[in-house]
């Protein structure tokens, strides 16, 4: 109503106008003269071309569309704000050749494009109608061949108006218009494929593969187009600043249209490979209504290894959103194959789960074994599952060799939830003193254990090569500290018994005595004169012990470790050597009853010394 | 042949015209468009909300039922998990990837198993017993859960409010 009455006084006033100018020059030409000469009568005009454009485009749209629906209706003023936002933007940029012609160029793109996208919302609605009509085929199809039509006549004028007088601003029209023209060849094959679509009774299942690839085609197409725009208008006026919204939606719709691609790409490809067709007996039992489109199954029906069927196109729709059973949620990427391809089942048999799945019971129970030992960083074997230790026939002279197959197991499991100290860095000290008590690890009877579960846990896979390397590294770096504490208690030792050199051996009659009484005072007694000797005094007390835990804790699993593995092959492995004869400090020689000697040498001297010097003071005092 | 999102919403509608659930009436606004529907929710018996009849529009994606329905009350309703206006917000009407509130597990997200009749009847669930946990109208959550009495008023007053009384 209102735009009747804004129109209406449009003509009003331009009849008045010309009325006014024809009763004064009261001829044709002096009066068109006046008119073009009179501002004022010149806004009236253009304010008439105006409302006759608007006039015209509403009659094209009764033509073409008839009522627009309200869903249109605002998508139309939704998108047309943006377009006059960005056609005054590209007035900026051309504002040296602006005149009311270029203006009504722009006008007139600014139709055009309107009519584009409801062309395209016109089509879109194709497929959620219920009734197509005949007039809607007329209308859509001359709505299309009358759009195309006027593109390439704009698009060829912009392309000679170009080569003849250079680069104008017909350069942007060119690009506008063959941007539109590839939105009309979308529409079309759309409205091609929802017309196939219609006529045909069964559900199309490729028209979505199809729809799929026209996006993907038209979206790279524009993407150059915009591009090639881009670099054109850097290169000859300026940044196109008014493109950016338009490129960066062409360029994500394009990335989208990729993705959906691909994602139906890898669908239909799981859906060929990896799920069985369903069987006519087992559409036939109970429901066999595809939970998706809620219609019948007849034929082209997938079975999910979750047992739940549907329609092989509803499947693969979905599957390109999402990789679950639509029903139960399953994971179907995830899932081991289905049982009826045995053929793929038993190729999976060779992949980790298995071995993942034998581990993951004493993987569990050792979860908490851990715990209890504070940070310390290496996994303990694996205990076999729990039924294994009932079993009565294990016995008790298998306790060597159980490491082995052990040592194995946690090879496999090392890799899964620790994390090897790295080789090299001091072994943490506290934890040992501490963990004494516990050692050995809980007995390891794999009495119970199948072959296969002891196959899996040895494992043969890179990861479980990998993971009994770094075992071994570990145990090295282990013995290295134990190494590095031996010479360092060996260099005090030395050190003490040297500055204790004055002390005469024999003397040691007199203080064995008392040697007994000063050990248990030691904590508490006299201050030895070095801060060196103050730490070893702190250190070596535990130290013997350590070593020897040391020396029990890898010595049988290393070795047994040697036997199990050939470490020629390994020799070249980063960083990796394996443990020699030679590399053995001298303590943990089997011979090294001496040294055990040795030891009680060094700290019976030492103690000798406290107490020598304990008397000295006592004496001290007593002066 | 029509699309498949059209015939799965016909024999939708058909459905819920055959066995209307209790308190649910729905269909599509017009017989021509099946993507717009229109829901009428009698607000379940025994909570503040009893005896309210509240009306609502569904908006249907062209990809429905890979893709979930709108809905929107439209009328007014004071309801934690009910934007000031209108939108519902339940983790059935969400899919896996978008979680506004961040918390729900995708086991109650949409699946094209769902369906308009479950949606509305976790609507009316919804309306029964607020989950204020993840609140689109922060107002009434807090009403919910510190001043009962109030929220009670003001929802006896949407009720009236609902009824044209």
């Amino acid at each position: 109503m209102r735009s009747l009455l804004l129109s209406g006084a449009s003509f009003a006033l331009t009849a008045a106008v010309i009325a006014n100018a024809y009763y004064q020059k009261k001829q044709f030409y002096p009066s068109v003269v006046y008119i073009t000469k009179s501002n004022p009568s010149m806004a009236v005009i253009y304010i008439q071309a105006f409302v006759i454009v608007i006039l015209m485009g509403k009659l094209l749209r009764k033509i073409f569309f008839g009522q627009l629906r309200a869903a249109e209706m605002e998508h139309l003023i939704e998108r047309s704000w943006y377009a006059v936002t960005e056609t005054c933007l590209a007035f900026t940029v051309f504002r040296d050749d602006f005149s009311p012609r270029f203006v009504a160029l722009f006008t007139v793109l600014l139709f055009l494009k309107c009519f584009h996208w409801m062309a395209e919302d016109r089509v879109d609605f194709m497929e959620r109608s219920p009734v197509i009509s005949f007039v809607f085929h007329l209308r859509v199809l001359s709505l299309l061949t009358f759009l195309g039509v006027l593109d390439v006549y704009f698009v060829n004028h912009a392309y000679y108006s170009t080569l003849l007088k250079g680069p104008t601003v017909q350069l942007v029209f060119g690009f506008e218009y063959s941007i539109l023209l590839t939105v009309v060849a979308m529409t079309f094959i759309k409205y091609l494929l929802h017309t196939v679509d219609l006529q045909n009774e069964n559900p199309w299942d490729n028209k979505a593969v199809y729809l799929l690839y026209t996006e993907l085609l038209m979206g790279f197409t524009r993407v150059v187009l915009y591009v090639c725009f881009m670099v054109v208008m850097i290169k000859v006026h300026t940044f196109p600043l008014f493109a950016i919204r338009p490129m960066y939606l062409a360029s994500r719709s394009f990335k989208k249209a990729l993705q959906d691609v691909i994602m139906s790409r890898r669908a239909i490809r799981n859906m060929n490979t990896m799920y069985a067709d369903a069987t006519p007996e087992e559409l036939a039992s109970g429901d066999n209504v595809c939970i998706i489109c809620r219609e019948e199954m007849t034929q082209s029906s997938k079975k999910l290894p979750c047992n739940h069927i549907f329609h092989t196109s509803c499947l693969r729709s979905w599957f390109q959103r999402q990789q679950t059973c639509p029903t139960c949620r399953l994971d179907v990427l995830r899932m081991p194959r289905p049982s009826a391809t045995p053929a793929a089942a038993a190729a999976a048999t060779a992949a980790a789960p298995p071995i993942a799945q034998a581990n993951n019971a004493p993987q569990q129970l050792f979860q908490n074994f851990n715990g209890m030992f504070g940070g310390f960083p290496y996994a303990w074997p694996p205990v076999p599952p729990a039924h294994a230790n009932g079993q009565p026939g294990a016995q008790p002279q298998q306790g060597t060799q159980q490491s082995v197959p052990s040592a194995g197991g946690t090879t496999t499991s090392a890799n899964n939830n620790t994390t090897p100290a790295a080789p090299g860095s001091p072994p943490p000290f506290p934890p040992f003193s501490h963990l004494c008590p516990c050692f050995p690890p809980p007995p390891a009877n794999l009495g119970g254990l199948s072959d296969s579960e002891l196959r899996s846990m040895e494992g043969t896979e890179r990861a479980n090569v990998e993971a009994r390397i770094y075992w071994l590294r570990d145990i090295q770096a282990l013995l290295d500290g134990a190494m590095m504490l031996i010479s360092q208690y060996n260099q005090v030792a030395a050190t003490v018994g040297m500055s204790g050199i004055h002390v005469p051996p024999t003397g040691s009659q007199t203080s064995t005595a008392k040697d007994t009484a000063s050990t248990k005072t030691k904590p508490e007694g006299p201050i030895p004169e070095t801060n060196q000797a103050e730490t070893v005094t702190t250190n070596t007390d535990t130290l013997p012990k350590v070593s020897s835990s040391v020396t029990s804790l890898n010595s049988p699993s290393s070795k047994s470790l040697e036997e199990t593995l050939d470490f020629s092959g390994l020799e070249g492995a980063t960083g990796f050597s394996g443990p020699k004869e030679m590399d053995l400090p001298a303590w943990e020689d089997p011979r090294e009853d001496e040294h055990e000697d040795e030891l009680h040498e060094v700290r019976r001297r030492r103690l000798e010394r406290f107490s020598q010097e304990g008397k000295k003071k006592e004496d001290f005092d007593l002066d | 042949m029509a699309g498949s999102a059209l015939k799965r919403l016909m024999a939708e509608y058909k459905q819920l015209t055959l066995n209307p659930p209790e308190g649910i009436i729905a269909g599509p606004i017009s017989e021509d468009n099946f993507f717009e529907w229109e829901a009428y929710i009698m607000g379940p018996k025994d909570t503040v909300f009893d005896g309210g009849v509240f009306p609502a529009r569904l908006t249907f994606p062209p990809d429905y039922p890979l893709s979930p329905p709108k809905m929107r009350f439209t009328c007014e309703l004071f309801h934690p998990n009910i934007y000031p206006d209108g939108r519902v917000c339940i983790s059935i009407l969400h899919t896996p990837g978008d979680d506004p509130m961040g918390y729900e597990t995708s086991a109650e997200r949409w699946s094209p198993v769902q369906s308009v009749e479950k949606i509305l009847l976790s609507v009316v669930s919804m309306l029964a017993e607020p989950n204020d946990e993840s609140a689109a109208n922060v107002d009434a959550a807090k009403k919910w859960r510190e001043d009962r009495r109030q929220f009670e008023e003001i929802a006896a007053a949407t009720v009236k409010k609902s009824l044209g009384l």
